[in-house]
């Protein structure tokens, strides 16, 4: 397939999803003087369609609940391309065609959900399955749950910030514009969940170390403080893969609408962190061990809610922080606030600050202490989100600001829910730093714009 | 002869509509009214449907199961409600706890990312998931917050004008609830601006007795500004279940309690 011809095929996509429908709704709300002749109005309201039945349309309320299959899902559509130039071979940021098949089978004593998505993706030039839940779902004793499967997990309280969560990440989708459901990677995993006089006891276990889908140069390039330079190695990224196991737990409870919780983590850091030797005699990146513990903190505070979270991060491999080839060990805080403002209008601001712990050996032992990130690494984010006709547009504002790296990062989007079955997105994830070593500022060149449209069934 | 005795006042009481006199003392009126329309039953559980239809006339659907608990009555209350329809909104459990003292405490779940979030409590007059209903004609306005005047009590309605203490908070100036004198259940609510004008209206469409308790079956709010409006309609109600306190928990939102929604 040609690029010319992707690109039919993509607005071909575009303008079926479209023509299948009339045109947009409007919103031509025109405020009518209601002063002279309110009862007859209302009325008139009731007269016109209130009474008749066939209101509801198909009149038949959706009998999923009494079979015990259900059967979802959805076909997207995804366009995105970069607003610079970029060193990755391809020149679309997002160019995809996405089917998501959702089957779930409920039984008295079990639950058994399966969810899969077949992509094309034009941007790999590939077909690709990516399986997101594969489960089944049983409580063998009152008080425990048990969740044996491909699932996605998620705890903590932060917002686009992980502290305790050390559940998979994708990166590539985030930085693409995908929904944010795809954020989460999944993982193969064993969840039990232990309920017991107000306390929740979570332990997770994935048998086999599921990393991030980190940037490898194949979408995004990046900065290699080896080559000092950005990079896009692609499959030329060699990342060693461990396959020993993760342990995620959590211990939970709440009084008076306080939220407390305390987390701990085994296993290894969720991005290639480290790098090392190999038998063969080459450099290659590998998931240094890590442990971790922290707890949080979620509960109301003038008419919005505060957060805070603390996590501690032991690398355990270089623990003195005198291997430079491997992540130091940090301290991570979090604190956040969030209100509707105004009415529709939700805002939120976070504060968080990454510490690294051996600070002084690390700046000791590197070779490029002059690109090594500050001892705090502080992180400032707000969002803003603005619903407006019937929460059927909505208006989303993310920043990330780095005052520490002066860098940050910005997702801003709109979506629009045209009806139950049809929706529209376009947003952009713009980067911008002072240096181009930088968390952000690495980035900048994978700045894009994306859009999607969406047929949900 | 004491059992006929008690025999009688059970029936005088559990039956208060047989001898239904007219009241006026408008917040005696106005606590019934909020007894009947909220905390039926210690507990119960409801299927919902809600279409939403906007000034074009383009239709959104809402399938959802309600489970409540009171505390106590006129009191706090538990609430689930789990979502089923459309289809991209399936598995999204929202939880509220509320509080007549203070603010309610909120969690959305979304299933596709694991994640329980906490809502802020926030304003109470938004839209409930995109309907022309409130949050808080969902879970009820806290009578504590307008000041009420019997106008009329004829043709088996108590009409009442309340008015806000607050201003700041709500987007009218005035409502006039129309409430039957025999079941309390306000028949039609309407909301006025400042001009006096008719901005938006509830009406009930239909009722049934259930287990004793007279239960909207059938509802509408129109907003009366462009016409468009919300129907919201109820099967499968039921009350005095037994549901226990620990389902309404951070539990129930990622392992639906089934026992209660079929």
């Amino acid at each position: 397939m040609n690029i010319r011809f992707k690109h039919h095929l993509f607005i071909s996509l575009i303008i079926l999803i479209l023509s299948s429908q009339t045109t947009f709704a409007q919103e031509t709300v025109n405020k009518r003087d209601l002063s002279s002749d309110n009862e007859k109005k209302i009325k008139n309201t009731l007269t016109n369609d209130a009474w008749a039945d066939d209101v509801w349309g198909d009149d038949a309320w959706a009998e999923e609940q009494k079979s015990p299959w259900a059967l979802r899902g959805f076909i997207e559509v995804g366009y995105g391309t970069f607003t610079q130039d970029n060193i990755i071979d391809a020149t679309q940021s997002l160019s995809e065609l996405t089917t998501r098949f959702e089957v779930d089978y409920q039984h008295d004593s079990f639950d058994i959900a399966a969810k899969a998505d077949v992509r094309y993706d034009d941007v790999l030039n590939k077909t690709l399955w990516d399986t997101r839940e594969l489960n089944i779902a049983f409580s063998p004793l009152n008080n425990l749950d048990v969740k044996l499967g491909r699932q996605v997990l998620t705890w903590g309280t932060g917002d686009y910030l992980f502290l305790n969560d050390l559940f998979a990440k994708d990166w590539q989708s985030f930085f693409s514009g995908r929904d944010d459901e795809y954020l989460k990677a999944a993982s193969d995993s064993i969840r039990t969940t232990y309920y017991s006089h107000g306390i929740t006891f979570d332990l997770a276990w994935t048998p086999e170390f599921t990393s991030d889908k980190y940037l490898t140069g194949e979408r995004f390039s990046f900065y290699s403080p080896q080559a000092l330079q950005q990079v896009s190695p692609a499959s030329d990224f060699i990342v060693n893969k461990t396959n020993n196991p993760q342990w995620s737990a959590r211990l939970a409870t709440s009084n008076n609408g306080i939220e407390y919780a305390i987390y701990g983590y085994h296993g290894y850091w969720t991005t290639p962190v480290g790098s090392k030797i190999t038998p063969t005699g080459q450099m290659a990146a590998y998931f240094p061990k890590l442990n971790s513990w922290g707890a949080s903190v979620r509960m109301p505070l003038v008419s919005g809610i505060f957060n805070a979270e603390y996590a501690a991060y032991n690398s355990s491999e270089d623990y003195a922080g005198t291997n430079p080839f491997i992540a130091n060990s940090q301290h991570r805080i979090l604190l956040g606030y969030e209100s509707e403002v105004v009415k529709d209008l939700t805002t939120s601001v976070q504060y968080y600050v990454e510490k690294t712990r051996q600070y002084h050996n690390l700046i000791q032992s590197s070779s490029t202490p002059n690109l090594l990130v500050d001892e705090y690494r502080q992180l400032l984010t707000l969002r803003l989100t603005y619903m407006t006709m019937q929460q059927k547009l909505i208006y989303s504002f993310f920043s990330f600001y780095s005052p520490s790296d002066h860098d940050g990062y910005i997702k801003p989007s709109i979506t629009y829910r045209y009806s139950d079955q049809y929706r529209f997105s376009l947003g952009a994830n713009l980067f911008f730093g002072q240096e181009k070593y930088s968390f952000f500022g690495q980035h900048q060149t994978n700045s894009n714009l994306w859009l999607r449209a969406k047929l949900t069934f | 002869m004491k059992n006929l005795f008690w025999g009688l006042s059970i029936l005088l009481l559990a039956s208060p509509s047989l001898f239904a006199e007219t009241l006026t003392d408008v917040n005696q009126i106005i606590q019934k009214s909020n007894l009947a329309s909220y905390y039926a039953g210690d507990d119960g559980r409801t299927q919902a449907r809600m279409i939403i239809v906007d000034s074009q006339g383009n239709k959104q659907m809402r399938q959802f199961t309600i489970l409540r608990k009171d505390k106590a009555d006129l009191g706090d209350q538990e609430m689930l409600v789990f979502f089923s329809r459309p289809s991209d909104v399936n598995g999204t459990v929202f939880r509220v706890t509320k509080k007549v003292n203070s603010d309610d405490d909120r969690w959305l779940y979304l299933p596709a990312l694991d994640l329980v979030k906490r809502i802020s409590a926030g304003d109470k007059r938004t839209s409930f998931v995109g309907a022309h209903f409130f949050y808080e004609d969902v879970s009820g306005r806290n009578p504590a917050e307008d000041n009420f005047t019997l106008i009329s009590s004829d043709n088996g309605l108590y009409t009442i004008k309340a008015i806000p203490k607050d201003l700041t908070t709500v987007e009218f100036s005035w409502y006039k609830a129309e409430i039957d004198t025999k079941t309390f259940i306000p028949m039609k609510v309407t909301y006025f601006n400042e001009k006096d004008e008719a901005i938006r209206q509830m009406q009930v469409l239909d009722t049934q007795v259930i287990d004793g308790y007279t239960t909207v079956m059938h509802s509408k709010i129109i907003d009366l500004t462009n016409d468009s409006f919300t129907e919201m309609q109820f099967r499968g109600v039921q009350y005095n279940l037994g549901i226990e306190d620990n389902i309404f928990s951070e539990r129930s939102l990622r392992t639906p309690p089934k026992q209660w929604l079929r």
